[in-house]
């Protein structure tokens, strides 16, 4: 290559193997200078493992890497951020008691005589943040920020490290709509600054809203490249997952049983303290969804963990199945039958360094017949873990693979398969299908309404409109900790539930035959 | 720079893994060769510093191997370095850091010999009331450590006290007011040393196979008994299960229905009643009486690196607590039959324990920080 090349990145050949796996099979890419290029494509597609390859974590087994025309091998991330190449990983690689400022200069200290100069780096890091419109309490730790600030720390990180081409790995996997917005302004600002992006995603409709070029990998080889103006959705998909995908709605004709969850008058404070949820009723009645829309931090956490037992509650009471459960602890809600997708699977639901088998048992330490009387049955748990493993089709098949070693979609569709194994009465879903690939989000979605339609109680926690207008039979839309609104998803538009999510009630708006519902700012959900 | 970068990292990246991957007779097989190694290298100190290398290497051999008498002392002091082995392990392998088993081995064994001593005189002598003293001294051991675990498991729970500081700062006091309450309240008025009164004659296990009047089957049946009813409870019960999860990872853990503050009370609780159980077995099969707990050893502190060599593993702790039986037994031997001093003698045991624990750790290490090439 003697010619000067257009090309930021350039992927020649790559392969790379994990034992007998092939995660990627001789797969070109090109990013052009100044672009953002959608790399597109299911979990577990390769996705991930191509640009950790050119991030220099891990060793190609073939292949060429090229960053701006020169022949390059990483051996270490840092070798790559040398050469100017920033990866956002989906799961922030942030020192969480450490700050802002800290994080940001972490391994990079600017030092005065032998000691950190903190006042050049705020310089330096006020200056990024001021150019891309960021607010970030640079004094603050990073536990106490939401995802979404976190992702901006991450974003500040690379630039600070004068990062030229930036892989951001799933990042709107974690992100609220609003937010999700923002961070695409913030991607073309990048490219409009002369930065190269590379942006991993499965979401059919982001790669298309941001990206200039798309290219879709499907079981570690690329299917192809197109410019994202002259594709659609549907060739997306098709390329995706070698198949038509149908994207259309249930049908609802199950009527609800008696009530089985009875919130009422709950108060609920958050991890600093603050009231985060704020007397809110609330019932989820048999063979009925309850869905729960809202922008992340308006308390549906909280609201969650309260009725799962793992969040003391401040006031009100929690019934099920007309019995009140309030002060029970979480082990006894287990025992009587709430199950529960929790909204980290990587830190709550799942032990990342044991086994299927082992986290088959999570959560089933005392329930007949994994446990009795304090003995665990290990053949008992370890026929759960193959019957999970089987039904929902979790990669690779193996109850011996560590949790860690499976794909985001993956632990998903294991932790959904272990609730629902519970034969529980209530499930509980904070956000069951985030980060996970077009075809489990069917499943799963299929599987909770299986729940509903055998007689269940489910409350669905999502901020996903779609899902949550899909899945609920009603919505309540939270915002500051109280139910703004309750609607029927058949009638309400997306506009209206962005509305009521960004806090404004539809009063004032034409006759809509929900309207009456509304009148309640207490939020009563019957 | 890059090109030293590129050639040391890869490598250590292949010895991790191999080291990740590496069986359980391979990894008895590196321990024994790094015994060899480091032996060597102490012999060679030993060589310069001008004593008979080849005699040192003798005395360590044959005081901890060679003969009944070697063997009984050897496996007298394993046995209390088992124990306390596993206490620590226990209490490791639930991420909690219990750095009090000393403490807690000194209090478990003064409360053995007051409880029997005190009870002693409303008893008849005979086999069967010793059998019963010493089953209720062994409770009081047992219980005594217990709660003097608990007490900084719940200043850990429902105070945030920092458990490592508050198990070395209550270490001292035990070793303080049991020294006191040796002195004063409980000494022995029929002889000028710093001791309790000794235990009656029939309190006394009984000698099988060994000879050795400080070593009883009893009490070796009894810590492997210890060990399987530890290692079982981790692997095979909830409750174990609860305590290694909360260990791993305490969210997982707390989603599944453990109670975390509750957890770290019990965890520190089984591992003290460990702790205690090994003072009583120190107390009842080797001293006899209880004494000035400065001059009882540092069998607690000592478990430390018996438990991290076993990688927290309780079954583990049985070649790791040999390990350091032996060298004890060996070290002590050379001390009385040499004129090798005695620092010289710990140092070339602090050599083997070092090169014993050193693939063991860079394994904790590789495994904890994902050195290595790629696994996914």
């Amino acid at each position: 290559m003697g010619e000067r090349d257009t090309a930021a990145v350039r992927l020649e050949g790559i392969t790379k193997r994990f034992g007998d796996v092939v995660a990627n099979d001789d797969v070109d890419f090109r990013l052009e200078a100044g672009s953002i290029h959608a790399l597109l494509g299911e979990n577990g597609s390769g996705k991930t493992t191509l640009m950790s390859v050119l991030y220099g974590l891990y060793d190609e087994d073939d292949g060429e890497i090229y960053v701006d025309g020169e022949r390059r091998t990483f051996d270490s991330p840092r070798a790559a951020m040398d050469a100017g190449v920033g990866m956002i990983h989906q799961h922030f690689q942030l020192v969480e008691p450490m700050t802002v400022l800290q994080n940001v200069i972490l391994g990079h200290e600017p030092t005065e005589g032998g000691l950190v100069d903190d006042e050049s780096a705020r310089r330096k890091i006020r200056e990024i943040c001021g150019r891309y419109g960021f607010e970030l309490p640079l004094d603050t730790p990073i536990e106490d920020l939401d995802l979404g600030a976190q992702q901006r720390v991450e974003i500040v990180k690379s630039l600070y490290r004068g990062a030229e081409i930036l892989i951001l790995d799933e990042p709107t996997a974690v992100l609220t709509p609003q937010e999700v917005d923002a961070l695409i302004d913030v991607m073309r600002d990048l490219r409009a600054d002369g930065r190269s992006l590379i942006f991993i995603t499965h979401k059919l409709d982001e790669a298309l809203d941001v990206a200039d070029r798309i290219t879709v990998l499907r079981d570690g080889e690329a299917i192809g490249t197109v410019p994202a103006a002259g594709t659609t959705e549907g060739e997306l998909a098709r390329m995706m997952v070698g198949r038509d995908v149908l994207f259309d709605r249930l049908d609802r004709e199950t009527s609800p049983g008696e009530t089985v969850l009875g919130v009422e008058d709950l108060s609920v404070r958050g991890d600093r303290g603050r009231e985060q949820v704020a007397g809110v009723d609330l019932t989820v009645r048999e063979s009925e969804i309850l869905g729960i829309a809202g922008v992340q931090g308006n308390g549906q956490r909280e609201l969650a963990e309260a009725i799962v037992g793992l969040r003391s509650v401040e006031s009100g009471t929690i019934g099920l199945d007309g019995e009140e459960i309030t002060g029970e602890s979480r082990r006894q809600r287990i025992e009587r039958g709430i199950a529960y997708i929790p909204e980290n699977r990587q830190t709550e639901g799942l032990v990342q360094d044991y086994d299927l088998v082992r986290n088959a048992l999570l959560g089933n330490q005392t329930v007949e017949p994994y446990a009795s009387r304090g003995v665990i049955d290990w053949r008992a748990v370890e026929g759960h873990a193959e019957s999970v493993v089987e039904e929902f089709d979790v990669q690779p098949a193996a109850t011996d693979a560590e949790a860690a070693s499976l794909s985001g979609g993956n632990q998903q569709k294991f932790i959904v398969g272990r609730e629902i194994g519970h034969d529980p009465e209530l499930m509980v879903a904070s956000h069951p299908t985030r980060g996970v690939d077009i075809g489990s989000i069917e499943f799963i979605h299929n599987r909770l309404i299986e729940l509903r339609d055998a007689g269940l109680a489910v409350l669905v926690v999502s901020s996903k409109l779609e899902e949550i207008r899909k899945l609920a039979d009603r919505i309540a839309v939270m915002y500051e900790g109280e139910f703004i609104g309750v609607v029927d998803p058949d009638e309400v538009t997306d506009e209206d539930l962005g509305l009521l999510m960004a806090g404004r009630t539809l009063e004032g708006a034409d006759d809509r035959p929900h309207e009456s519902e509304l009148e309640d700012e207490g939020g009563v959900v019957e | 720079m890059s090109d030293a970068r590129s050639g040391l990292r890869p490598a250590i990246d292949r010895l991790a893994d191999r080291a990740l991957e590496a069986t359980m007779v391979e990894r008895i097989a590196i321990a024994l060769v790094s015994t060899l190694l480091a032996l060597c290298i102490g012999l060679v100190i030993v060589a310069a510093a001008g004593y008979d290398p080849v005699r040192f290497a003798n005395q360590l051999l044959v005081g901890s191997f060679g003969g009944e008498r070697a063997i009984s002392r050897t496996l007298r002091y394993s046995t209390l370095f088992v124990l306390t082995g596993v206490a620590v392990a226990v209490a490791f392998r639930a991420g909690v850091f219990n750095i009090g088993v000393q403490g807690q081995f000194v209090v478990g064994g003064f409360a053995t010999v007051v409880s029997i001593v005190g009870l002693a005189p409303y008893l008849p002598a005979g086999t069967a009331a010793g059998w019963l003293l010493i089953v209720v001294g062994t409770l009081a051991g047992v219980v005594a450590g217990g709660l003097y675990a608990a007490l900084p498991g719940a200043l850990k729970a429902y105070r945030g006290a920092n458990e490592i500081i508050t198990t070395i700062m209550l270490n001292f006091i035990a070793t303080g007011f049991v020294g006191w309450l040796v002195a004063g309240r409980f000494s022995d008025p029929e002889v000028t040393a710093m001791r309790t009164r000794r235990l009656p004659d029939n309190v006394e296990l009984p000698s099988v196979i060994f000879s050795d009047p400080n070593l009883s089957i009893v009490g070796l049946v009894a810590t492997l008994a210890v060990v399987a009813a530890v290692a079982l409870l981790m692997s095979r019960t909830s409750f174990g299960y609860d305590m290694v999860t909360s260990g791993h990872q305490g969210a997982a853990a707390t989603y599944s229905g453990v109670d975390a503050k509750r957890m770290i009370v019990s965890t520190m609780t089984v591992s003290g009643m460990v702790a205690g159980l090994a003072g009583a077995v120190f107390a009842i099969m080797i001293q006899g009486y209880y004494t000035d707990p400065t001059g009882v050893g540092n069998y607690g502190f000592d478990a430390i690196a018996v438990s991290l060599l076993a990688a927290n593993n309780p079954l583990g702790v049985v070649p790791a607590g040999l390990l350091f039986g032996g060298l004890e037994s060996g070290g002590s031997n050379i001390q009385i039959n040499s004129d090798v001093p005695v620092q010289l003698i710990d140092g070339v045991v602090g050599l083997v324990v070092l090169f014993v624990a050193a693939p063991e750790l860079f394994r904790m290490a590789a495994a904890r920080t994902g050195l290595g090439g790629d696994r996914r």
